[in-house]
């Protein structure tokens, strides 16, 4: 049987991760601009960082950021790399998995600080 | 002058091997290619190499000189490090010695169709073009399709069967970009999936080598451009 690729798949790949990039140096100057003129940064300082609500969806979002990131150079990896389907596969699954446990326990952290 | 070069029959069923050669010539204004004759002619008529134009247009003599994908016949053998190791092109089956077997190149090349499609009826003389738009080709014609970009590609090396390559890219995008031709959209439906196009990782080794000086990255960012426009 002939091999077909995946239409339209490169594409968003592609975009997603010039998107979250983007993202990621917008956020991270501003981020580490505001912890610096925050004065020295004893814990409650930094605590009282991350208590805005607007602070926790950027920082959220940059962690969703950086994950959609390290999953597409990850699949690129393995595109590249390994091509029999079953540790392909089940790579993805593992990551996706670690990835996503990520994300939920960045919400636990964050949305954890209170005043 | 000392050289050592990859030489393999299958006939005689022995495994590849490189093989050093001592030559007592000048190498001054002389080319690789110069040196491949001589030692075919004065030391072993049996090395196997492709060569015709002997002046960088035909293409057919890419090989590996001390690890860098070369044409034989327009690099200067001044200034290379001796002994000079010529290998054939990477990652393409070996046919023989130097020679490869270029039949995956070529199907790539086929499946960009590198020819101008267009449904009108044909005109009683040309099919004319401003100075601006055939002023976007410049940079793209120019290809002789030697192979030397595509075969030093680590995304070809890694998916040789599914990775267009540099060069039939490039040639992909030389009809996208030609406003002669009417199946943009059908070009790009079909570079359109993880492997053919974005395979490509910017790397920019074969802007390194391309002995005609083209630019493929740059060709296959425009495609990329062009795909995203058609996106939003």
């Amino acid at each position: 049987m002939r091999r077909v690729g995946g239409a339209r798949r490169g594409l968003d790949m592609w975009l997603v991760q010039r998107a979250s990039a983007l993202y990621m140096l917008l956020f991270l100057p501003v981020f580490l601009a505001r912890a610096w003129l925050a004065g020295p940064l004893d814990y409650l300082v930094w605590r009282g960082l991350f208590e805005p609500v607007a602070v926790k969806v950027a920082v959220l979002l940059f962690v969703a950021a950086l994950l959609a990131h390290a999953w597409i150079g990850l699949r690129e990896i393995l595109i590249d790399y390994l091509h029999a389907l079953v540790p392909r596969l089940a790579l993805y699954f593992l990551f996706a998995t670690l990835y996503l446990g990520c994300l939920a326990w960045s919400v636990d952290i964050l949305w954890g600080v209170r005043p | 002058m000392r050289f050592r070069i990859h030489r393999y029959d299958p006939e005689s069923g022995a495994a590849p091997s490189l093989r050093d050669y001592e030559l007592d010539f000048d190498p001054k204004g002389r080319k690789v290619l110069d040196a491949l004759i001589a030692i075919k002619d004065t030391l072993d008529e049996s090395l196997a190499f492709r060569r015709s134009c002997r002046e960088g247009v035909c293409g057919s003599d890419g090989v590996n000189v001390n690890g860098r994908n070369v044409l034989a016949c327009v690099t200067p053998l001044e200034g290379l490090k001796e002994p000079i190791v010529i290998r054939p092109l990477p990652r393409l089956g070996v046919v023989r010695d130097l020679i490869v077997d270029m039949a995956q190149f070529y199907q790539h090349y086929r499946a960009v169709k590198p020819y101008l499609i267009n449904l009108d009826p044909e005109p009683e003389s040309e099919r004319p073009q401003s100075p601006e738009e055939r002023a976007e080709l410049d940079g793209l014609w120019e290809c002789i399709l030697c192979g030397c970009c595509t075969t030093s590609c680590p995304s070809f090396w890694w998916n040789p069967d599914r990775f267009l390559g540099p060069a039939a890219l490039l040639q992909g995008y030389r009809f996208i970009a030609d406003t002669r031709d009417q199946a943009t959209d059908e070009r790009l439906d079909f570079l359109e999936d993880p492997y053919r196009l974005f395979r490509c990782h910017g790397i920019m080794n074969c802007v390194e080598v391309c002995p005609k000086g083209l630019n493929p990255t740059a060709a296959i960012g425009k495609i990329k451009s062009l795909l995203v426009k058609r996106a939003l």
